[in-house]
């Protein structure tokens, strides 16, 4: 007790006022305890991203060859044919093309790092978009009042402590229902923001964080005084780098974009080690009910961004690659025909991008059917035929070693499909 | 005639859950003069006990205002709470301008469309052109929506969400009936509904003020059965759609209603296609009808028994089984329920009730959407064709079941007593939850009677929420708010983006769950941001807070505002831990200086900025909250001390010992 009071008292005024002078209290600590030693041992590191809006997967990884779709889409289909279009689809195998937007992703796919599933979905057949992101987002697709989100499980069964309050990060305003629960995960819309403010009264900030963390470590609410020390311990972590003026490596370049700007945050953070497993970041713009365009417009312009943005992180990752694998999910794809105003209603299936180094990455995973009519769900949406549950649990088991899966996603007893490497 | 079935079925249930049918008559207002508080048995002083009480039953205390719970006496106090008639003409006189929470349901579908149907009757009306939708950043697009709506009458959904949020902040801050605000928060948060559902939104303001606040502080039935017909509710959980098979044979009327009106509408026609697209359109609607059991799982499980009350899948089917045909009154010109309108128009108004409908306010009960097979469900028998009725049976039961007392008597004594509330205690509540049908007021009077209530245990052991946390430091420093939404984006940065809490469960009520790091952080700046009036549209006069006597020292500020933000507290400790660090003279020099070089207000963000409530209360007449506005002029002025002022009290809000209650 006694030194740690002495460091506090030490610490103090150099960390906030001039910079970091001192360790972190959390690995002063690690030094006297076997268990905490482990913060020293990179983590793997599981990034998923949210597409709310739902993701047209036909358009963004389209069976081009089949003669239904193209009848059933007269404005939107478009060809893998170099003659018939300046901006055609770029051919992964003879039947499914990806959207010329995201050709960013060409190279990771044909280098297998990035897997496609295709008609990945909820068994739950609803159409609305709070309710499957709702089920989405808690694990659960029958069950409403499932407390927690799978994200947050995730965390719970990593199998060791968290050792800094960063082992679930969100890069939202507000918590995600998919970090909903009792495990350790924060909020953050900007690392900037994660210190004791005052604008332009450096001094005034000083002394307030120094009276902070002197009544926060006094306190009798246990509480208030261990979260009050992660807290500042979190602080001084972030300030070991300076975020605000952050040069990505590799010449990463992250488009000027909403999940562009949360994706070079998480690689900030993976590369600042902070014992971050979990991260989670939003994507919008998905409900494309009107002119969502072909090779150019609406949807070219998302898919853009999200390829881009991922490829970004991925490049400014480098050597940190092996330990990350990121992973996209939207609630529910689109219709199969295009509606009256150039755009798609609410359907099933979708599709989804894994990338990483331990992906079973360049396949079109899945099973999509011709889509005659007979084929279809309702026998006008692209059917359900992998539950979103098998490829979540899948890469959480095989990313991050995690094998609860009736813990993870009760209720759900299905098969994996072989899209991460078996290793 | 329906109401004597209804009066009958409730009084069966009564008896037959052994319930003493006499506390109807026993009911009174008010208290008993044999009623007291017992904190002196747990060595409370009378001002300690006073604190405690405004704690527990408050968005905090007002300045002075243990002395008037003193005063008053603290047993009528409470009873004037319990009874929450106390006038409250200043806040009305804010609330007045919050015209979009005097409509009805019906008037806000008509004046607040969903985000696409918009666009849609524009293209419909040939305002804007189809193709033109590409480009909805551009300024063009923008303002010929935005004429659009105005020349329909039509407003952003935002703006009813705004005026929702804004009043939620006053009333909170200002209303004299503090106890019943308290208990709207904790019921709306037991059966939480979100905006963050679409089909729900706009039907939330209403359902706070016409199911929730008016039964916060009545029975336990009442309130159930107001959410479970409330828009808001049957949306959420989407009991509205849910149907079962009608086999009532006895009225083919009814039973074939909509084959007919089907056939009627297509005789006329010669055109077969058309024919087969209102045919397709039928089967489609017929098969996405069916069970949804989304309700009756949620309402066993969070609203009345609890995760362990007992019930199984097949009560929960049952269940279902037993509130098809629950759905909503057609509202809005070609909103949900368009079909149902048409069929209930063809039918006759005179011919509704002979038919089974039953249609109250928003809510309207379809019997040919309703299951009317013999159901069963924690062991009740409800006979084949109970139509509406049972499913206000099923409710009573719900509402009067003993797992149901314990359920929301725990629930109750975790949010005003601590996060691990005493089984004695829990005991006695769940008694008289029990004896008195369910009333809530008999369960809070029981709770306060008990010694348990008044343990040190207790004192001090909530953690507020972010909201209470902010409520709670514009009381205590008796702000002036002419923008209540810049303390909402606040009380987000802090964790509690209420009214958006996605889960049915809503926001869980400990303090785990809010006190964490990022969370954390922003109470601390909060406080700073408040004290040193860098909130927008919150002004704070901390001179006057102390009646304009100067402390000598910021070591004397500290103690004086302490005590004033704090009273009937032990804070010693804080004091003895903070003065050094006020005494250090250079430091103090370093703020003043560059807090004299600071622009001193700062808006949260520029998003943020635009939802500001625009509407500046000036209102220099009301001597009571608002604060005319050359004081805070004045103080400005002088930044010398008031700077360190500022800063001590922004430590003191955002101090471990401000975040509990």
């Amino acid at each position: 007790m006694t030194s740690r009071r002495g460091f506090l008292k030490a610490g103090g005024l150099a960390l906030f006022g001039i910079g970091l002078g001192g360790v972190p209290a959390f690995i002063a600590e690690a030094a006297a305890s076997v268990k905490k030693q482990e913060l020293y041992k990179k983590k793997k590191v599981l990034v998923c991203i949210f597409q709310r809006g739902a993701m047209d997967g036909l358009m963004a990884v389209t069976p081009f060859t089949d003669e239904y779709l193209q009848a059933a889409r007269p404005t939107l289909f478009m060809s893998a044919a170099k003659s018939s279009s300046s901006n055609p689809l770029i051919d992964l195998d003879g039947h499914f093309g990806l959207h010329p937007a995201m050709n960013a992703f060409e190279p990771l796919f044909r280098d297998k790092r990035l897997a496609i599933v295709h008609g990945i979905g909820s068994p739950n057949n609803t159409r609305s978009h709070f309710d499957a992101q709702d089920y989405m987002e808690s694990g659960t697709p029958f069950n409403k009042g499932t407390s927690s989100g799978w994200l947050n499980r995730a965390v719970g069964l990593l199998g060791h402590d968290a050792a800094t309050p960063f082992q679930g990060v969100s890069l939202t305003s507000a918590m995600p229902r998919s970090f909903y629960g009792d495990n350790p995960s924060v909020a953050i819309s900007n690392l900037q923001d994660f210190t004791i403010q005052m604008r332009g009264n450096p001094a005034g900030a000083n002394m307030a964080a120094r009276s902070f963390e002197d009544l926060y470590d006094q306190t009798s609410s246990g509480l208030l005084k261990q979260t009050g020390k992660e807290s500042f311990d979190a602080v001084k972590m972030l300030q070991k780098t300076d975020t605000k003026n952050y040069q990505p490596a590799n010449n990463a370049v992250y488009p000027n974009t909403a999940l562009g700007n949360s994706l070079k945050q998480i690689a900030q953070l993976i590369k600042m080690d902070v014992g971050m497993e979990v991260a989670f970041a939003e994507s919008g713009g998905w409900d494309t009910h009107f002119n969502q365009g072909a090779a150019t417009g609406i949807f070219a312009r998302n898919v853009t961004d999200l390829s881009s943005s991922m490829v970004a992180l991925w490049t400014d990752l480098g050597t940190y690659q092996d330990d990350v694998t990121v992973m996209t999910m939207t609630e529910f794809g689109r219709t199969v025909k295009q509606n009256g105003t150039g755009g798609t209603d609410h359907g099933r299936g979708s599709c989804n991008f894994i990338l990483g180094n331990d992906v079973n990455g360049g396949l079109v995973h899945g099973n999509v059917q011709p889509l005659a009519v007979e084929n279809l769900e309702d026998g006008r949406d692209l059917a359900v035929t992998t539950d979103f549950r098998s490829v979540f649990s899948e890469v959480a088991d095989k990313h991050l070693k995690i094998n609860n899966d009736h813990v993870l996603f009760p209720d759900w007893k299905g098969s994996k499909i072989g899209v991460m490497k078996s290793t | 005639m329906k109401a004597k079935i209804k009066y009958l079925s409730v009084t069966l249930l009564i008896i037959s859950y052994s319930l003493v049918f006499f506390s109807f008559l026993d009911e009174q207002q008010g208290v008993s003069a044999a009623y007291k508080f017992p904190y002196k048995k747990a060595g409370l002083t009378e001002r300690q006990a006073a604190a405690h009480l405004l704690n527990r039953f408050t968005y905090g205390a007002t300045p002075s205002q243990i002395d008037v719970v003193v005063k008053t006496g603290m047993e009528k106090w409470f009873a004037q709470q319990l009874d929450a008639a106390m006038p409250d003409d200043t806040l009305n006189q804010l609330l007045d301008k919050f015209d979009d929470l005097k409509l009805s349901n019906a008037q806000i579908a008509n004046v607040f469309p969903k985000g696409g149907q918009v666009v849609r009757m524009a293209i419909k009306d040939g305002v804007i052109n189809k193709d033109s939708v590409k480009n909805t950043d551009k300024k063009e697009y923008k303002d010929q929506i935005a004429a659009y709506m105005q020349q329909k009458g039509l407003k952003p959904e935002q703006e009813l969400f705004r005026q929702f949020i804004n009043q939620k902040i006053l009333r909170a801050t200002y209303t004299n009936n503090q106890l019943q605000e308290v208990l709207t928060d904790f019921w709306f948060n037991h059966f939480n509904v979100s905006i963050t559902k679409n089909d729900c939104a706009v039907f939330i303001p209403n359902f706070e003020r016409d199911a929730i606040r008016p039964n916060a502080l009545g029975k336990f039935d009442a309130l159930l059965l107001a959410t479970a017909k409330s828009p808001a509710m049957l949306y959420y959980l989407d009991n509205f759609s849910s149907s079962g098979i009608n086999t009532n044979t006895n009225q083919p009327a009814l039973a074939n209603m909509r084959m007919r009106f089907a056939s009627q509408q297509m005789a006329g026609m010669g055109d077969t296609a058309r024919k087969t697209q209102i045919l397709n359109k039928l089967n489609q609607a017929k098969k996405a009808q069916g069970l949804n059991e989304n309700y009756a799982r949620e309402v066993m499980e969070l609203h009345t028994l609890g995760v362990d009350g007992g019930y199984t899948q097949q009560d929960v089917t049952q269940g279902a089984k037993v509130l098809t045909g629950w759905t909503i009154y057609p509202m809005g010109e070609d909103g949900y329920g368009a079909a149902i309108k048409k069929l209930m128009d063809r039918a006759g108004a005179d011919k509704l009730d002979q038919l089974g409908f039953v249609h109250e306010g928003d809510f309207l009960f379809v019997p040919n959407r309703h299951d009317n097979s013999e159901k069963t469900v924690l062991g009740k028998h409800f006979e084949a064709g109970g139509g509406y009725q049972e499913g206000v049976q099923l409710l009573e039961m719900l509402a009067h079941h003993p797992s149901t007392a314990r359920f929301i008597c725990q629930k109750i004594a975790v949010r005003f007593v601590n996060d691990h509330p005493p089984k004695s205690l829990i005991d006695k509540m769940v008694k008289t939850f029990l004896q008195k049908d369910g009333s809530i007021r008999e369960v809070l009077l029981t709770m306060t009677a008990a010694p348990e209530f008044w343990t040190a245990d207790a004192l001090r052991d909530k953690t507020k929420s972010p909201f209470e946390l902010a409520i709670s430091s514009v009381r205590g420093l008796d702000a002036a708010i002419s923008q209540p939404y810049q303390l909402f984006n606040w009380i987000n940065k802090m964790g509690q983006k209420m009214y958006y809490y996605q889960a049915p469960t809503g926001f869980p009520d400990k303090g785990q769950y809010w006190i964490n790091t990022g969370a954390l952080l922003n109470r601390m700046n909060f406080g700073l941001a408040l004290a040193a009036n860098r909130i927008p549209g919150i002004k704070v006069d901390l001179a006057a807070l102390n009646n304009h006597h100067e402390p000598e020292s910021a070591a004397a500020a500290l103690v004086t505002y302490s005590k004033l933000i704090m009273p009937e507290r032990n804070l010693d400790q804080t004091i003895k831990r903070l003065t050094p660090l006020l005494a250090a003279p250079d430091l103090t020099k370093k703020i003043e200086d560059a807090s004299s070089k600071t622009v001193p207000v700062v808006p949260l963000n520029q998003a943020s900025q635009k939802m500001v409530f625009t509407d500046d209360a000036k209102k220099k007449g009301d001597k009571n909250s608002m604060q005319p506005d050359n004081t805070y002029v004045a103080m400005q002025s002088r930044p010398g001390n008031n700077s360190m002022l500022a800063q001590v009290v922004g430590v003191i809000i955002g101090s471990p010992e401000f975040q509990r209650r």
